[in-house]
C-alpha cells in the first residue's frame, strides 16, 4: 500500500541540503587547491574552504545533537538483515522489475546499504575529513595543539577523502533513480513528505496504538473477571485517578456507585456472551468520590474465537454543552468509530464502525477524501475551526456534532478529537466517535 | 479547511522549504562576499617602533672658526672633526666599515676574523693584491695593501659617509683618497673635493651617501648585490616601497632601518659576514600579525616576509648573474684585449676578466635559512672539487624550526682553484705590473703572487670550479599589490619547486592516489551509466 509519508523532517532536510552544498563546494575548492584547476583564485580558494569547513563543524556539532535528541541515530544501526537482498537487487533485480527488497518507511526509511553506507560516511569519512582537515590548517605551528611533524601522511588522506565524497555524490545522485519516481524522492527531500510503501496492518496497529495512547477519549480493558488489566491515560484523567497501578487488577465494580452498579452488570454480562454494545451512557464514580457523566463503547475481546475479556471507550460528557440530561440517558447501540485526518483535511484512516455509521460501504469510499464531504454546508466551517484549533496544539473537549452519511441522511454523534504527532510536529488529527442518533428521547425520559 | 487557512499554511510550506532548501546558499554567499570585502580591506599597514627623522645637522657647520681654514688633505678634515667629536673615531675605527673583518665562530669552533680583507667571492675573488683598488670603499684613506695601519685616526674618512654636498668621491683607484688634482676614469671626470664648502656641509647619511660603495660592489653599479643599486637613490613605489620619493611615497633612508648608534649600525649580509647577531628585520616595524588574513600570518613561521615581498630584484640598473673567469684571456690577432657588450650595452666579455651575463627583473632562487652560514676565506680546503662550490653557505632546512625561506641572488661562476692542494686562488688580477693578470693574461703568473701576498701555498697548478654565491635579498620591497600570490608557490611548478622536501598544497600530490581516485572517479561515472544503461534497455 502506499501512503503520502512525512518521512524527512524539517532540521533533517536543512541539514541535509546545507551539507550536499557544503560538501560540494568545499570539494571545488578543495581540488583548487590541489592545483587540479583554477577557479576562484588559490587565496580566495583556502578562505572559502576554511569558513565552509568550520560552517560545517558547527553545522555536525547541531547535527550530532539532533540525531541524539530525537532518536533519529537509530535509523543508523546498521544491519546484516537483507543487505545481501539488497545487493542483489541492485545487481540483478533491478534489471528484471523485482520490487524492492526492503520498504521505505518513516520509521525506517532507509534500506540496509543506505544504513551501512551512511553510518560510513558519518562516523568515518566525515570525521576523518574534518581532523586531518583540522591538522591542514595547524599542522605547522609549534605552539598549536594538533601540531605534527609531517603534512604529507594526513595531506593525502584528505585528499583521498575527497575522492570517496565525489563518488560517493555520483553514486547517491544515480540510486535516487532507483525509486519508483525519481522526481518525488527529490521533491520529498524539500517537502519532507514522500509516497511510500506501507504494511497495513502494521501501519493501522502502530496507529490504533497510538490513537489509544493519546486519545482523549477514555480506553479500558477488563478480563474475564472483570479486573481492569489497561487503561489509557484518558481513562485516568476521566477517573482522576492519579496511579495507574491503582486501578490496575481492580474490579470494575470501584468505578461505579451502587445505584449504578447493577447496570453496568447486566451490560458487561451481555458482552461477555458475545455482544457489543455501541454507545451507552453511565455514570461513573471517580477516584475521589465525585461522578461524572459519559457514553461508553463496550465490546467483547478474542484470542481464537474464545472470548477472554471486554474493551471499550468513554467519551466524556459531563461538560458537553446542549446534551440533554434526556439525550444522555438515550444514547444506545453506539459502537466507536475511528477517523484520522492528515494535515490537508483527507481522511487517512476510519475503522469498521465509522464506515458503518457514516452509511458507506469500505474504506476505500472514503479515505483520500476531505473532511467536508461529512458535514451539512453549514457545520463545516464549526469542524474546521475546532480542526484548526487542534493543529494548533490545543486540547479540545469531545463535542456533539451532526453528521451527513453517504447516502444524505444526517445522525448525530459525540466525537473525541486529538491532534497526531510525529515527534513533536502535527501531522494531523484524529479521534473516536460514538453514535447518538438512534436514542429516543422521549422513550429515555420516559 | 477555508480557502484563507488553506492559503496561510501554503505561504506557512513555502517558507519551510525557502528555507531548508535555499537558506544555506544565502548564508554562504553572504559570507563569501564577506571575506571579498575583507580582503580589499587588507592594505592598512601598521608600523611600529618608527619616526621619519631628519637628518640635517642640528648647527651650522660653516660657522666655525675650526672649519674655516684652508684644508690641503682630507686628513686634516678628519682631524678638524674629531677636535669637536672627540671619541668619535675610536667608535667608528671598532667598525667593520673600517677594519674590514669581524670576529666570528666557524662551525668547526674556530674563532676567526673574517670580512672583506679575507673573504673570497666569485666576483673579483679577494682584495688581497687588489687592496688598492677595493679600498675606493674603505672608509678611511691610503688602505694600500695589507700593511695599512689601522690605528691611525687621521685616515679615517668622515666625509665619505657625511658629505650632504654630494660633490665629495674617492678616486677609484686611490687606495681611498680622493683626486688632488682633475682626473678622467672611463666616462668619468674626478675633481680635487672643495673641503671647506663639504665639512661646511655635513649631516646624518643619506641614501646617496651609503649608495656610493653598497650601490656599485663588484665595479659597478648594481653589479653585485642585484636589490641595491643607484635606481634607491629616486626609486618609485614599484622600485622601493619603503624609499619611495613620489608623492605619497614613505621616503625612506637606508639609515631609517639601519639604525646607527655610536657608529655601530644595524644590519648586514651573509654573503660576507656570517655570524647571527646585529640582524636587522622587517620585524623592528613591521610587528605581529601584519596581515588579516591569518593564514598568510602563519606563514611567517617559516617563510621570511622578504620572500613575498620581494617577488623580483634588479628592477631598474641590471645586475650580474654569471661571472666566468675561465673563459678570460681571448684577445684580438693584434694582442689587444677584446671587449663585448650585449644589446643593452651590458659588457659581456673582457680579456682581463671572462664572460658575463646581466639580468633585470630577476626571480630570486629561495633556499632555507635558520640565521648562520659560512663564508670561504683565504686558505679553507675544498672538500669536493667535482660539484659547484658553495662559496658561501646558508644553513637551514626544512626540518630545523628555526629556518625560514628566504629570497636570494645566486650568483655562478667559474674561477681559478689550485687542483693540488684544493684550494682556491685568490690571484693577482689588477695592476699595472706585468704579473697581474690584466695586464700578462698569465694566470701562472698572476696565481703566485697572488697566493705569496697572501702567505698560501701555490702548487704550480691551476684549474676552474664552478661556483655559487648567496646573497640573501632584503632590499628593493615592493608594494602590496605586487607581492607575491599564492599560486606562485603553491602551484604545480612553483617558485618552491625545488625546496621539495616537505609537502606543500597545492604543489606535492601523489601521482598515484590521484590516479587510483580518477579511476574511481570515472568508474563510478561508468558504472552508473552501465547500470542505468541496462535498466533502460531492459525496461523496453
Amino acid at each position: 500500500m502506499k501512503k503520502r509519508t512525512y518521512i524527512y523532517r524539517s532540521f533533517e532536510r536543512f541539514w541535509h541540503w546545507t551539507q550536499s552544498l557544503l560538501i560540494i563546494l568545499l570539494a571545488l575548492t578543495g581540488f583548487e587547491i590541489h592545483s587540479t584547476y583554477a577557479l576562484f583564485g588559490y587565496e580566495r580558494a583556502v578562505m572559502i574552504h576554511d569558513v565552509l569547513a568550520w560552517s560545517y563543524i558547527l553545522l555536525i556539532i547541531f547535527t550530532i545533537f539532533w540525531h541524539f535528541a530525537t532518536g533519529a541515530w537509530k535509523q543508523y544501526i546498521p544491519t546484516t538483515e537483507l543487505v545481501k537482498a539488497q545487493f542483489q537487487y541492485y545487481i540483478s533485480g533491478i534489471f528484471s522489475g523485482a520490487e524492492h527488497p526492503t520498504r521505505k518507511t518513516s520509521y525506517n526509511k532507509f534500506n540496509p546499504i543506505q544504513r551501512l553506507t551512511y553510518l560510513a560516511f558519518k562516523v568515518l569519512i566525515i570525521p576523518i575529513m574534518v581532523g586531518t582537515g583540522i591538522i591542514y590548517m595547524y599542522y605547522m605551528y609549534p605552539e598549536s595543539v594538533v601540531h605534527v611533524g609531517r603534512l604529507e601522511f594526513f595531506a593525502l588522506i584528505h585528499t583521498f577523502g575527497a575522492f570517496l565524497l565525489i563518488v560517493f555524490l555520483i553514486v547517491h545522485l544515480y540510486l535516487l533513480t532507483t525509486n519508483d519516481d525519481p522526481v518525488e524522492s527529490l521533491a520529498a527531500m524539500v517537502t519532507g513528505w514522500e509516497e511510500v510503501d506501507v504494511d497495513p496492518d502494521e501501519e493501522h496497529k502502530t496507529h490504533m496504538q497510538y490513537a489509544v495512547d493519546k486519545s482523549i477519549a477514555g480506553y479500558y480493558r477488563l478480563d474475564l473477571d472483570g479486573n481492569y488489566i489497561d487503561v489509557n491515560r484518558a481513562w485516568l484523567d476521566l477517573y482522576k485517578c492519579s496511579d495507574i497501578n491503582k486501578i490496575l487488577g481492580q474490579h470494575y465494580s470501584i468505578t461505579r456507585s451502587k445505584e449504578h452498579l447493577k447496570e453496568t452488570e447486566e451490560l458487561v454480562a451481555r458482552v461477555m456472551k458475545g455482544e457489543s454494545i455501541r454507545g451507552i451512557p453511565s455514570i461513573r464514580k471517580c477516584f475521589d468520590g465525585s461522578k461524572g457523566k459519559h457514553i461508553l463503547s463496550i465490546n467483547p475481546t478474542y484470542e481464537d474465537d474464545k472470548i477472554i475479556g471486554v474493551e471499550g471507550f468513554v467519551i466524556d460528557i459531563s461538560d458537553i454543552s446542549g446534551v440533554q440530561e434526556q439525550i444522555y440517558h438515550s444514547v444506545r447501540n453506539s459502537d466507536a468509530g475511528y477517523y484520522r485526518i492528515n494535515l490537508e483535511g483527507f481522511f487517512e484512516e476510519v475503522n469498521d464502525a465509522w464506515v458503518e455509521l457514516y452509511k458507506y460501504n469500505s474504506q476505500k469510499q472514503v479515505i483520500g477524501k476531505h473532511y467536508s464531504l461529512t458535514r451539512k454546508k453549514k457545520d463545516v466551517q464549526d469542524l474546521t475551526d475546532t480542526f484548526n484549533k487542534v493543529l494548533n496544539g490545543e486540547k479540545v473537549p469531545s463535542q456533539l456534532v451532526n453528521r451527513k452519511c453517504k447516502d444524505g441522511t444526517y445522525g448525530k454523534h459525540i466525537l473525541s478529537i486529538n491532534a497526531v504527532y510525529e515527534d513533536t510536529k502535527i501531522v494531523g488529527m484524529e479521534g473516536f466517535i460514538l453514535d447518538i442518533t438512534n436514542l429516543d428521547i422521549k422513550k429515555e425520559n420516559a | 479547511m477555508s480557502e484563507n487557512n488553506s492559503m496561510k499554511n501554503k505561504w506557512v510550506k513555502t517558507l519551510v522549504y525557502a528555507t531548508v532548501t535555499l537558506l544555506p546558499w544565502i548564508v554562504i554567499l553572504v559570507v563569501m562576499n564577506d571575506l571579498e570585502k575583507r580582503n580589499e580591506a587588507s592594505d592598512y599597514i601598521k608600523i611600529v617602533n618608527y619616526e621619519k627623522k631628519e637628518y640635517l645637522a642640528p648647527v651650522d657647520h660653516g660657522e666655525f672658526e675650526e672649519l674655516q681654514k684652508e684644508f690641503k688633505t682630507p686628513m686634516e678634515v678628519t682631524e678638524a672633526c674629531v677636535s669637536c667629536h672627540n671619541k668619535r673615531h675610536s667608535e667608528i675605527m671598532a667598525n667593520a666599515h673600517w677594519t674590514w673583518d669581524r670576529e666570528r665562530i666557524r662551525e668547526n669552533g674556530d674563532t676567526i676574523r673574517s670580512g672583506k680583507k679575507n673573504v673570497i667571492n666569485n666576483f673579483c675573488i679577494a682584495t688581497n693584491t687588489n687592496t688598492w683598488k677595493c679600498t675606493s670603499c674603505h672608509i678611511g684613506f691610503g688602505y694600500k695593501d695589507k700593511d695599512y695601519d689601522f690605528s691611525d685616526y687621521t685616515k679615517v674618512d668622515c666625509m665619505a659617509c657625511h658629505d650632504m654636498t654630494g660633490a665629495y668621491e674617492k678616486e677609484p683607484l686611490g687606495s681611498g683618497f680622493p683626486v688632488d688634482e682633475k682626473q678622467a676614469y672611463s666616462d668619468k671626470t674626478y675633481f680635487p673635493p672643495n673641503y671647506n664648502y663639504i665639512a661646511a656641509n655635513v649631516g646624518n647619511p643619506t641614501t646617496e651617501n651609503c649608495g656610493k660603495c653598497h650601490f656599485f660592489g663588484g665595479g659597478g653599479d648594481n653589479v653585485k648585490h642585484g636589490d641595491l643599486s643607484s635606481d634607491l637613490n629616486h626609486p618609485d613605489k614599484k622600485m622601493d616601497v619603503h624609499m619611495d620619493v613620489g608623492e605619497d611615497g614613505n621616503d625612506m633612508t637606508c639609515v631609517d632601518c639601519h639604525k646607527t648608534e655610536n657608529h655601530e649600525m644595524l644590519g648586514k649580509l651573509y654573503s660576507l659576514s656570517s655570524s647571527d647577531e646585529g640582524r636587522l628585520s622587517c620585524t623592528e616595524c613591521h610587528e605581529g600579525d601584519v596581515h588579516q588574513n591569518k593564514i598568510l600570518n602563519r606563514h611567517n613561521n617559516r617563510i621570511a616576509c622578504q620572500t613575498c615581498h620581494i617577488p623580483e630584484y634588479a628592477k631598474g640598473v641590471p645586475t650580474k648573474m654569471v661571472w666566468d673567469w675561465s673563459t678570460s684571456g681571448r684577445v684580438k690577432a693584434d694582442g689587444k684585449a677584446i671587449k663585448e657588450y650585449d644589446s643593452l650595452g651590458n659588457v659581456t666579455y673582457k680579456s682581463a676578466k671572462g664572460s658575463f651575463e646581466w639580468a633585470t627583473h630577476v626571480k630570486p632562487e629561495y633556499v632555507w635559512f635558520n640565521g648562520t652560514g659560512e663564508n670561504m676565506v683565504y686558505g679553507d680546503i675544498i672538500k669536493d672539487t667535482t660539484q659547484v662550490l658553495k662559496i658561501n653557505e646558508l644553513y637551514g632546512h626544512h626540518d630545523d624550526p628555526k629556518a625560514q625561506i628566504i629570497p636570494v641572488k645566486t650568483h655562478r661562476g667559474s674561477q681559478i682553484f689550485d687542483p693540488v692542494n684544493n684550494m682556491l686562488i685568490v690571484p693577482h688580477v689588477y695592476g699595472k705590473d706585468s704579473t697581474a693578470y690584466g695586464v700578462g693574461f698569465d694566470w701562472n703568473l698572476a696565481s703566485k703572487v697572488g697566493m705569496e701576498e697572501a702567505g698560501l701555498p701555490y702548487s704550480g697548478q691551476y684549474s676552474f670550479i664552478d661556483t655559487e654565491m648567496y646573497w640573501p635579498l632584503n632590499h628593493m620591497v615592493s608594494p602590496i599589490e605586487d607581492a607575491l600570490q599564492c599560486a606562485d608557490c603553491h602551484a604545480r611548478e612553483g617558485r618552491l619547486a625545488s625546496l621539495d622536501e616537505f609537502y606543500m598544497p597545492g604543489r606535492n600530490y601523489s601521482s598515484l592516489l590521484d590516479l587510483i581516485g580518477i579511476l574511481a572517479i570515472f568508474g563510478a561515472l561508468g558504472g552508473v551509466i552501465i547500470h542505468g544503461g541496462i535498466r533502460l534497455f531492459k525496461r523496453k
